[in-house]
């Protein structure tokens, strides 16, 4: 690797070297904002050096591409982990977590994220996921006093190691097949007559169902609720933003080389997208826990952006981008309130801890409101253009039936959004004195909610800024 | 080659399967740790024996990278058995069932 090449992947390695280095700042430095504000000061570096120095080589060792698709969401990656650092230092500081590994392992997964964003071959994708999994399993057990998080994360970690495995074999499949881990030729053993095309079919077969379930599609989804409701709900935050998103990102690439192939993958990518909507929102809809709904919601979700990758072209693409953009913001705000409103111990989870939030706690109760009607897709946010979005690429891509579906499954949503909105606003009484009281959440935690509001309004109200912008990164 | 690829395949998808019965009978957590360790030993299999059919090494670096991977993956995993252990007191994968709704 020469030194041009090491120059293009420059942001990552900030990243993961501001890992390292609060790692070891950690053993003597025990003060939790400093850290933090260290941390932060990494990501913005990262995508300063990202926007500004553009890169001498446009892919790195045949793994990883510096092109502006995978700078892109490396700013947004960046972004997303400083922003989790800014909004849970009080979270992270009231359950005495560690400070030096809490901000050394979110830098870290932030570091995987983006390598998994810039993935150009086979090999390349598997680093970069694992890198960031294998960070996830700790943070989600991060808190020691809570049964809840390190049964949430055996369970991730169990069903996560084995989805690696499948992963891995799919790998050595289309490897087997092709000859070649980068990506474009790799997809030449499945497109052509070879004699070992069923080897590379039977290995994408295996790698759909190790992304179906770090996605959590139906039917490979069963972790998703009890890890959501068991992981600190920043984390919850990360992995619902962060960790779905960049699988999908690399998604994209996989297939936008795929050509042809994709024909035959289309029934597959059908039926999950159909499943993840229908079966995920039958389940949504039954849910008391705030943290399960927003669970199965994301299965939901997920199934809208595999719609949008039905239709290959650039147009789906920047669907399902804008998609990924939107859901990011709109996880992180959500999961915001959810932290700004957790106490010394425990979180609120239960609908019924919610009731008369909006009279007491009036902003962050209003922008749970917003970020629920974005979930839903109602308009003016930025919900409303992300869905037309996914679904106009259907309809483009000739499924009219699963676009159906998934208007079906916006509208029935509304009933399991709605439920915690009416909890917030119904009556100005107080939660049952038996459960502990919201927080007031501190000026912080307020202006990093504020932000992801105001992104999600914006999407919503000016959308065409953006999907300019993608549209120029395809 | 002196073995076919066809075998190599083979014996690589019988270790990967009996990696995955073991994840998916077992209820000992150690044991389903296990299994995944064999499942990824399938997978090296594999990589090794398709490196060899089309002489090239980058299917053995990456070979390499697995073992890395999995060195870190069972540093978590026995931590967190360990964790587990100290406060339910048994490795059973069944008495963890507090999260449902």
């Amino acid at each position: 690797m020469s030194l041009a090449e090491l120059f293009s992947l420059l942001p990552v390695l900030v990243l993961a070297g501001a890992s390292l280095l609060v790692l070891m700042l950690g053993l003597w430095l025990k003060h939790l904002p400093s850290l933090v504000a260290l941390g932060v000061a990494a990501c913005a570096a990262a995508g300063a050096l990202a926007v500004l120095v553009p890169p001498e080589v446009m892919e790195v060792g045949g793994m990883f591409s510096a092109a502006r698709y995978a700078r892109f969401f490396l700013v947004l990656w960046a972004g997303v982990v400083a922003w989790t650092l800014l909004s849970s230092v009080r979270y992270a500081a009231a359950r005495r977590f560690q400070p030096g590994e809490w901000v050394s392992l979110l830098l870290f997964a932030g570091a995987g994220m983006a390598l998994l964003s810039a993935a150009t071959s086979l090999v390349g994708m598997f680093l970069g996921l694992e890198a960031f999994t294998l960070v996830l399993y700790i943070l989600i057990a991060f808190h020691r006093g809570s049964a809840a998080g390190t049964e949430a994360g055996l369970k991730y970690l169990v069903l996560g190691v084995t989805a690696t495995a499948v992963l891995a074999f799919g790998v050595a499949l289309v490897y087997a097949s092709a000859g070649t881990f980068h990506l474009p030729e790799a997809m030449a053993g499945v497109a052509g007559d070879s004699p070992l095309r069923p080897l590379g079919l039977l290995g994408w077969g295996m790698l759909l169902v190790a992304i179906g379930f770090k996605v959590s599609l139906v039917p490979f989804h069963l972790w998703t609720p009890d890890v959501y409701q068991g992981a600190p709900a920043p984390v919850a935050g990360l992995l619902a933003a962060g960790s779905k998103g960049a699988m999908f990102s690399a998604v994209v690439g996989l297939l936008a080389g795929i050509g042809l192939g994709l024909r035959d993958l289309t029934p597959v990518l059908w039926a999950l997208s159909g499943l993840s909507m229908l079966l995920g929102t039958l389940a949504a809809l039954r849910q008391e826990n705030v943290k399960r709904m927003l669970a199965y919601s994301s299965v939901v979700h997920m199934g809208f952006v595999l719609m949008g990758l039905l239709d290959a072209g650039p147009e789906g693409q920047e669907a399902v981008v804008f998609y990924l953009v939107f859901y990011a913001l709109v996880s992180l705000g959500a999961f915001g309130v959810l932290t700004a409103f957790s106490g010394e111990e425990g979180e609120p989870q239960q609908l019924a801890a919610f009731r008369g939030a909006g009279y007491r706690h009036p902003f962050l109760a209003a922008a749970l409101a917003v970020f629920m009607l974005a979930l839903a897709g109602v308009p003016p946010t930025g919900g409303f253009m992300a869905k037309l979005g996914v679904f106009a690429a259907a309809i483009r891509a000739g499924h009219l039936p699963l676009a159906l579906v998934g208007v079906l499954a916006s509208l029935v949503s509304l009933v399991y959004y709605l439920k915690l909105v009416i909890a917030m606003y119904m009556s100005a009484e107080g939660a049952p004195p038996s459960g502990s009281p919201l927080h007031r959440g501190t000026r912080l935690e307020a202006a990093c909610v504020g932000v992801c509001l105001l992104g999600v309004l914006l999407l919503g109200l000016a959308p065409g800024a953006l999907l300019d912008w993608i549209g120029s990164l395809l | 080659m002196i073995v076919p690829f066809a075998h190599v395949l083979v014996v690589s998808a019988v270790m990967f399967v009996l990696g995955l019965g073991a994840v998916l009978l077992r209820r000992n957590l150690i044991l389903i740790l296990i299994g995944v360790e064999i499942m990824l030993n399938g997978v090296g299999l594999a990589l090794v024996g398709a490196s060899a059919l089309w002489q090239r090494a980058d299917g053995q670096v990456l070979v390499v990278f697995l073992m890395a991977l999995t060195a870190a993956e069972v540093a978590i995993s026995l931590a967190m058995v360990v964790a587990m252990k100290r406060r339910k007191g048994s490795l059973d994968a069944d008495v963890f069932r507090d999260l449902r709704g």
